[in-house]
């Protein structure tokens, strides 16, 4: 079969109820299960805990404090300000201070309610606004600087300013955090984890018990969806499971109930961004100045690298010669925000987005064309804020080209008679670009690693740093591998991430997973090609084929063929066979690295980016101008993959990402009390969409015939782009609140935009 | 022998499952079909995504008769205590491959690469089965209405929709039809002995009557029992507040309280009806009605909770309760000794609280037949279309004598602490003549009528915003409908 139409390799499993998830494992009778007492105030210090009566409850097998902890207290991933459990103070709602574990969930839960914790109540820092206000930074500001923003602004024919704010967003994953650790011998402890960083959990694990990497090997078989939640807070259960098994020399799993995990772990950062933006007649941008901050929460996890990639994508899609970009971060009393797809990308993109549509509203323009206008060029006008040029631009030929098939021009006129004639709903359309950098911008991470084994009945294992969370990284490497060694892919088991099988990897982050894994998969399948085609070459002159070299021989049907003597071939498992007698390693590890990746942070200037993917989608609402409620009616998305590694998991992945980026932008609402409280922690309150809210026409297709030169098998990243794709649902509700007044008044908006925002901007744009 | 029995029986797929919780210590009478489920060996698929029933990932099946053969059911596994499969079959999704081969919905769902990361996929699945079971070549929207209860947080659903449209286009049957009639005599048998099971361990006493008169006896022997019968709202006080519920009165077997009956003047609709039995009867009879209910919950939450849970629970944003104001419904009420009717309105008395008496069932809604020329809306506004709880709701009735309002009645959820009617509005459009001035004139009234909260959900602002905006919409389409 075409490695490129491969099911899902957990497909079967997943239908039939056999995939196994950490939940799902019991690996002794006696298992214990673990559960976190999480602090009940914002910020204070702990004046006492009693713990008396619950220890006397029967099955409780051990209740843990921040003393008990062996090694260092400590699990933030970049910076050590993120304690394993509280010891003195807490700084949120949801920050751990015990760990119980106990024979069953039922009887931990019980043990819990007899747990005494008094807190000493300081004052919080709740909001974006008053940790701005008091200038709370996690880190120092940085800066992204081209040309003369100020002065620029200060000449353009227009000018506009204003605000944006973007929300919060709980991941959601279906599988809430999960970890099962299991003591050995002495110190190893072995972590069945749901960790996007088994490398991280592990070095994270050893910390915490204060023993080597060595000692603790991390295994991650599968998430049941992780979208970023797991790239540091994985190790979070990680840690605490590692914790009671180290103690209780018993196996412990711990699985967050749901309202717990929505209250303890991280969100996508919310923002709040001012802009000005000077433009001339025809909507040509001159200059950009944006502020983007940040709310980090309590510790600073990925925040700085998150408020990065926002800086990277403030401009998107658009060329402009003057922009000045400010990033800061700030630290409130609330859950240490994280990764989530698009990794600060989405926020930064929220505001330039928005602030074009002005652009076109104030010049009474098609918005579409404004964008057009400001795409990057192809030769010229190709320079990124920070020096990267824009090579191979699909930027053009994707807009040409959905203009056309999502008939742009004629629904235009089509929404306009509509809403000339209908006073209680009005229909709106909108089309946005995603540009996305493609590669960690922390240059190191950018390394993969991988290990092959092949065996004497020709069946191959391989293995690699990557984690399956569902993306379908597992089905698109056993696609590589069986293209690589030209053998069915029923032939290839790709295992479960192992940190003692590949060790030092990084996170299955950055949309990245494919692209180094792949590499680093095709390397080790190189070393062991050479090694099989020296054997193979030996075997040709046995059979009296002399004059072959090595560059003519293919792996492909399952042989080895040469291309000079296509009717001679040897079997790939016979050729494994003869290479096993004669004493050749079967083994090989793999290694990649991206290549020219830099940046320097002082200057804001390098080549933080491999390469960039694209998408581009139209999208048209609805919107009951009585109610604020919306419908999407039509979305049609055209997105750049390069060459598919595998069609149907790509497509899966734009849909996906798409409808997760439109919950973001519409229905997920998170809110907090004045006390730091989470209100919407379950999904009675927090609204993800559903089937009834995806578009009743869906078109995804994949840009066909621009393949990506220099990466694996020349296809593109593809986890993150698409989520950014939702801006059209956005500004597609902006636009039919726009029609409300005759598109002759800016509508106030926000991200998310919900029933209540959009009502609200109706009644102010009636108003005017 | 005994007169009551103290233990269950239900099929698993084929086989038969007796429980007598005194000799089972691990279970308790409260312990849900999902704990029930992943305890025993090989029952992992189904998984626990929010236990409160809103993602669906704990979807199960259940067949039970229903006019001599088996109708099949979707359910939230999370939100159902053993005892309620009480002489039903329960179907897993590892029940559905047949040997080596996989299910149509199954098949379906790989060719369509239905699943990503794969965890809501086993609710998924049985959803699908569900809908293959009662659906032959269904619509889009009947699709959707299937799903609507299962989260996905990877796919975006269209390849869920695709592969449901393509494997419901055949003729339905599948292993299970095969095993039908040997299914059938094995619940028949169950549900031949009418005697109430009573379950007492030592924490709990779970009491599940066969017939009302029990029901009633055991209402007035054990009053501090909490009434269930879907249990989609008092599970949740064990699932997610942890509360150990003590005693049960479990009114889900009743046959007497499960009908519809129409006569001339009025419906009576039986307290044990469920929201699904109710909304395809109204779908033909009282389409406002039909309205409300399809975005009420999700099927799996539509085919265990009932209406007599959904008025008795008195939530001030129950979603039926408005529009059983505008109705003008009754409720009967019924202990042993007495049997009485009450306004709907009477009924409620305040936040989650009713007059309904402590040896008292609610036994059936009166729900008088709208006159023809009676206009009747229902609205619910939700931040979320479908499966979510209303931020406003309402149910109007409107009946104009030459152009002028004859009789109203404007009825809210989610504006106070209970329903509530806005009889300022009410009175002063009473008599003047029904057009948009004096719409206008009446949102005004409305706007300073409620004192809404402001929570999760919405602001204050908004709710009154919406709530005047939904008398013009009534306006407007009322006004559409006179032509």
């Amino acid at each position: 079969m075409n490695a490129t139409k491969l099911k899902h390799d957990s497909a079967v499993k997943h239908i039939t109820g056999q995939s196994v998830y950490v939940n799902d494992m019991e690996v002794s009778p006696l298992q214990l299960t673990g559960r976190v007492v999480y602090s009940t105030v914002a910020h204070g210090m702990i004046r006492s805990a009693d713990i008396s009566e619950a220890l006397r409850t029967p099955g409780v097998a051990a209740i843990l404090s921040a003393k008990d902890i062996p090694g260092i207290n400590q699990m933030g991933p970049v910076v050590h300000d993120e304690p394993c459990l509280a010891a003195s103070e807490v700084s949120f709602i949801g920050q751990a201070v015990l760990l119980i574990a106990a024979d069953s969930e039922e009887i931990a839960t019980e043990a819990e309610k007899l747990i005494r914790i008094e807190y000493e109540e300081l004052p919080a820092i709740l909001t974006l606004q008053e940790a701005m206000t008091r200038d709370e930074l996690i880190a120092p500001a940085r800066y992204i600087i081209n040309g003369d923003a100020e002065s620029a602004l200060a000449t353009s024919p227009h000018l506009l300013s204003g605000c944006l704010e973007t929300g919060a967003q709980e991941h959601w994953y279906l599988e809430t955090q999960s970890a099962l650790a299991v003591p050995g011998e002495e110190n190893e402890m072995l972590i069945y984890a749901s960790s996007q960083n088994p490398s991280e959990t592990q070095a994270i694990v050893a910390e915490v018990l204060g023993v080597r990497r060595n000692e603790v090997d991390v295994e991650v078989r599968r998430m049941g969806g992780a979208f970023g939640g797991k790239e540091t807070q994985g190790n979070h259960v990680a840690a605490w499971a590692a914790l009671l098994a180290h103690h209780t020399r018993r196996p412990v799993k711990m699985h967050l109930f749901r309202d717990d995990d929505q209250k303890i772990t991280g969100k996508r950062h919310r923002f709040f961004s001012t802009y000005s933006i000077g433009f001339d007649e025809q909507g040509k941008i001159l200059a950009y100045k944006v502020n983007l901050n940040s709310d980090a929460g309590s510790s600073t996890d990925l925040s700085r690298a998150i408020l990065e990639r926002a800086m990277f994508h403030a401009e998107n899609a658009y060329y402009i010669p003057n922009i000045h970009i400010t990033g800061k971060a700030f630290k409130t009393n609330l859950p240490s925000n994280t990764a989530f797809r698009g990794f600060g990308g989405p926020q930064g993109m929220a505001v330039i987005e928005n602030a074009i549509d002005r652009v076109a509203r104030y010049l009474k323009l098609d918005a579409a064309e404004v964008r057009k206008l400001n795409f990057y060029g192809q030769e010229t006008c190709n320079e990124t804020p920070y020096g990267k040029l824009v090579e191979n631009n699909r930027l053009p030929v994707i807009f040409d080209r959905l203009w056309h098939t999502s008939s742009y021009r004629e629904r235009r006129a089509g929404i306009e008679a509509f809403n000339r004639t209908s006073p209680y709903v009005k229909h709106g359309m909108a089309l946005t670009p995603v540009k996305f950098g493609i590669s960690f911008t922390t240059a190191f991470l950018n390394q993969a690693g991988a290990l092959v084994n092949i065996y004497r009945d020709g069946t191959v294992q391989v293995n690699h740093g990557g984690t399956e969370m569902g993306q379908g990284l597992y089905v698109k490497i056993q696609g590589v591998a069986a293209a690589e060694l030209g053998i069915s892919a029923e032939n290839i088991r790709v295992l479960p991430a192992n940190t003692s099988r590949v060790p030092n990897t990084s996170a299955t982050a950055a949309s990245s997973g494919s692209d180094l894994n792949g590499m680093a998969v095709k390397n080790a399948m190189e070393v062991l090609k050479a090694r099989l085609k020296k054997v193979a070459l030996e075997e040709f002159e046995k059979l009296g084929h002399t004059g072959i070299g090595a560059c003519d021989l293919e792996f492909a049907g399952n042989r080895v063929y040469s291309k000079m003597i296509p009717d001679a071939s040897i079997p790939f498992v016979k050729l494994v066979e003869t290479a096993y007698i004669n004493q050749v390693s079967l083994s090989s590890t793999g290694f990649y690295k991206t290549p020219g990746i830099h940046f320097d942070r002082e200057s804001g200037k390098g080549n933080p980016f491999y390469y960039f993917a694209y998408g581009m989608a139209v999208s048209e609402v609805s919107v009951d101008v009585l109610t604020g409620e919306y419908k999407l009616i039509r979305a049609d998305i055209l997105h750049d993959v390069g060459d598919s590694l595998n069609e149907e998991i790509d497509i899966g992945q734009i849909e996906g990402g798409f409808i997760q980026g439109v919950g973001w932008c519409t229905t997920e609402e998170i809110k907090w009390d004045n006390k730091g409280r989470l209100l919407t922690h379950s999904p009675d309150t927090y609204k993800i969409p559903t089937i009834n809210d995806i578009p009743e026409t869906f078109n995804v297709k994949l840009l066909s015939d621009f393949p990506n030169e220099g990466t694996i098998r020349k296809s593109k990243a593809v986890g993150e782009p698409p989520l950014m794709l939702a801006f059209s649902v956005w500004l597609a509700i902006k636009d039919a609140i726009s029609a409300v007044g005759n598109h002759e008044t800016e509508p106030d908006f926000s991200l998310p935009a919900t029933a209540e925002v959009v009502l609200m901007s109706i009644e102010e744009v009636r108003s005017k | 022998m005994e007169t009551t029995r103290k233990d269950i029986q239900f099929l698993l797929n084929d086989r038969l499952i007796s429980i007598d919780f005194q000799e089972h210590p691990g279970l308790k009478p409260t312990t849900t079909v999902l704990n029930y489920l992943r305890a025993l060996p090989g029952f992992k698929g189904v998984k626990e995504g929010c236990a409160e029933g809103d993602c669906g990932a704990c979807t199960v099946v259940t067949a039970e008769i229903a006019e001599g053969r088996l109708v099949y059911k979707t359910i939230d596994s999370c939100l159902v205590f053993l005892p309620m499969l009480h002489g039903k079959q329960l179907l897993t999704v590892e029940h559905l491959a047949d040997g080596n081969s996989l299910h149509p919905v199954q098949q379906a769902m790989l060719e369509h690469n239905g699943s990503q990361c794969g965890y809501c996929t086993p609710g998924v699945v049985m959803s699908l089965f569900g809908l293959y079971k009662n659906s032959h070549n269904p619509s889009r929207p009947v699709i959707n209405d299937a799903l609507t209860g299962n989260l996905c947080r990877c796919t975006g659903y269209r390849p869920i929709a695709d592969a449901a449209a393509d494997c419901c286009s055949g003729n339905g049957k599948d292993q299970f039809t095969s095993a039908e009639q040997m299914t059938l005599e094995v619940l028949g048998k169950i549900q031949s002995d009418r005697r109430q099971i009573e379950i007492t361990t030592d924490r709990q006493l779970y009491l599940k009557p066969m017939t009302l008169s029990d029901a009633l006896s055991a209402r007035l022997r054990v009053p501090e029992a909490v009434i269930i019968s879907g249990s989609t709202d008092v599970a949740l006080r064990q699932t997610k507040k942890k509360e150990l519920l003590t005693a049960l009165l479990d009114l889900s077997s009743i046959e007497e309280l499960c009908t519809i009956i129409a006569d001339e003047h009025q419906y009576w609709i039986g307290a044990g009806v469920t929201i699904e039995q109710l909304r395809k009867f109204s779908h033909d009879h009282l389409p406002a009605l039909a309205q409300m209910l399809s975005v009420f919950g999700s099927l799996q939450i539509r085919n265990l909770a009932t209406i007599g849970g959904n008025v008795g629970s008195a939530s001030p944003i129950g979603d039926v309760l408005p529009l059983l104001f505008a109705c003008r419904a009754s409720l009967r009420l019924q202990s042993a000794s007495v049997e009485r009717t009450i306004a709907i309105s009477d009924f409620i008395t305040g936040y989650r609280t009713t007059c309904l008496k402590n040896d008292e069932l609610i036994t059936g809604i009166v729900l008088p037949k709208p006159a023809d020329d009676v206009f009747i809306r229902s609205y619910k506004v939700s931040k979320r279309k479908d499966l979510d709880i209303s931020t406003v709701s309402a149910g109007f009735m409107l009946k104009l004598n030459q152009g002028r309002v004859a009789d109203l009645v404007l009825a809210f959820g989610g504006m106070a602490a209970t329903t509530a009617c806005a009889s300022e509005t009410e009175a002063f459009l009473r008599g003047k003549p029904w057009d948009e001035p004096t719409v206008a004139k009446a949102m005004e009234i409305l706007e300073n009528e409620f004192r809404p909260l402001s929570d999760a959900r919405a602001g204050a602002t908004y709710r009154t915003l919406v709530s005047k905006n939904l008398l013009m919409k009534f306006y407007v389409e009322s006004t559409a409908q006179e032509v």
